[in-house]
């Protein structure tokens, strides 16, 4: 039976040997839940919360500033569509207004040839007239002469 | 018999040998204490209090080597106490469930992978602190105190109606269990790291190259299996007992 001692507390020892070790091992064990307490669970975990913290506050501003900046480029692209209809608007009625004058000038200007053309006409026409009066006048006494020369070789009477 | 027999007459045998129950003692006054017990935990807990120090000595927003290592370890031991416990209660109990985890992971480990045999006693050897029965009725005790404190502080007297909670007839077994919760945690621990020790040992004693191998291996994978064994049933425990509804038992 000798082998079997080692499972029995008999003769100072064995397996199932319950001593004064208990209580120590238990003290033992509480001081360093405390030590590790202190140097341990505390500043990491103190560590750890603050990274959270940090962490969930830097998203929470970047997220704002990515709001904002999404408001600023909305706010942006409406106003650069204001300017681009503004600038169309502009553009149509500087073509209108371009279209009016020149069609405008175009007219006036045919008026102005027309008056022009009528001017000449008349002044041709007057000219006409006056070559035409005295191109009889001419006629006249050219007749008269021709009637003189003719008749200058009979004796009149 | 005839094995022990046997296992003697290996004893012969230059390479190694087999020790079992055999005892460092040391003399306290009358007191007597495992010497190898205590030679071995305060390897241990040296160990732990360096490697915390030297993570928190110099803490950093981005961690680092030993401080990222002690991270991972402290948000492992923090989600074991959240889940077992509670969001709401966890905090105070995450030094103790996690130094019970820290101080079993390590002792076992340390049994496993450093070899203390080289070191001579003159009586008995220097093995893993959790494979002597003194150590694990010391933390299985604690932690039967640590849930009658958490109960008790957070009931008051009230904590006794857990014992008659989903119906008065489970008082009985209540009781019992307040019994069976530190022999079940002291004796898996115990048995598990001792076991493991032997096995290796008389392997080591057959066989000695290689083929202890995968057992170590398996050795390693039960370690830290049963660290977080005792420390999950403990946490468990101490949260069962600031529940406010009586339910929901745990055994392995």
């Amino acid at each position: 039976m000798m082998y079997w001692t080692f499972l029995l507390a008999e003769e100072g020892g064995g397996l199932f040997d319950l001593d004064a070790t208990l209580p120590l091992m238990a003290l033992q064990f509480m001081v360093l839940v405390a030590v590790l307490n202190a140097t341990f669970y505390k500043p990491l975990g103190k560590a750890l919360d603050d990274r959270d913290t940090y962490i969930r506050t830097n998203q929470s501003e970047a997220k704002e500033r990515l709001m904002k900046a999404e408001a600023l480029a909305a706010q942006y692209e409406q106003e650069a569509a204001n300017v681009r209809r503004q600038s169309l608007a502009i553009i149509a009625a500087a073509e209108a207004d371009a279209q009016k004058i020149a069609s405008q000038k175009i007219a006036e200007a045919q008026q102005e040839a027309q008056v022009q053309r009528e001017q000449a006409q008349k002044a041709l026409d007057l000219e006409k007239q006056e070559a035409m009066r005295s191109l009889e006048q001419q006629v006249e006494s050219l007749s008269r002469q021709i009637l003189d020369k003719l008749l200058a070789g009979v004796p009149i009477g | 018999m005839e094995t022990l027999i046997s296992l003697n007459v290996f004893n012969a045998f230059p390479l190694a040998e087999l020790e079992v129950g055999k005892q460092f003692y040391w003399e306290l006054g009358s007191l007597k204490l495992h010497g190898q017990v205590f030679l071995t935990s305060w390897f241990v807990i040296g160990l732990l209090v360096v490697v915390s120090v030297l993570a928190t000595r110099n803490i950093q927003r981005i961690p680092s080597g030993i401080q990222n290592l002690m991270e991972y370890a402290l948000e492992f031991i923090r989600d074991l106490a959240k889940n077992q416990i509670g969001e709401k209660e966890y905090r105070p109990w995450v030094p103790f469930v996690g130094t019970l985890f820290l101080f079993i992971f390590v002792s076992n480990w340390s049994g496993a992978l450093i070899p203390w045999k080289l070191i001579k006693l003159p009586n008995g050897e220097l093995t893993a602190p959790t494979s002597d029965i003194n150590t694990t009725v010391a933390l299985a005790l604690l932690t039967s105190l640590a849930y009658f404190y958490a109960g008790f502080s957070k009931k008051g007297l009230g904590y006794f109606g857990n014992y008659v909670q989903p119906v008065p007839f489970m008082l009985p077994f209540k009781i019992i269990e307040d019994f069976t919760k530190p022999l079940s945690l002291s004796f898996r621990l115990f048995g598990n790291i001792l076991a493991d020790e032997l096995v290796v040992g008389v392997l080591v004693l057959l066989v000695p190259l290689f083929v202890p191998l995968p057992v170590m291996a398996l050795g390693l994978f039960t370690s830290a299996i049963q660290a977080l064994i005792f420390a999950t049933l403990a946490a468990a425990y101490i949260g069962e007992a600031m529940e406010d509804h009586g339910e929901g038992h745990e055994e392995h």
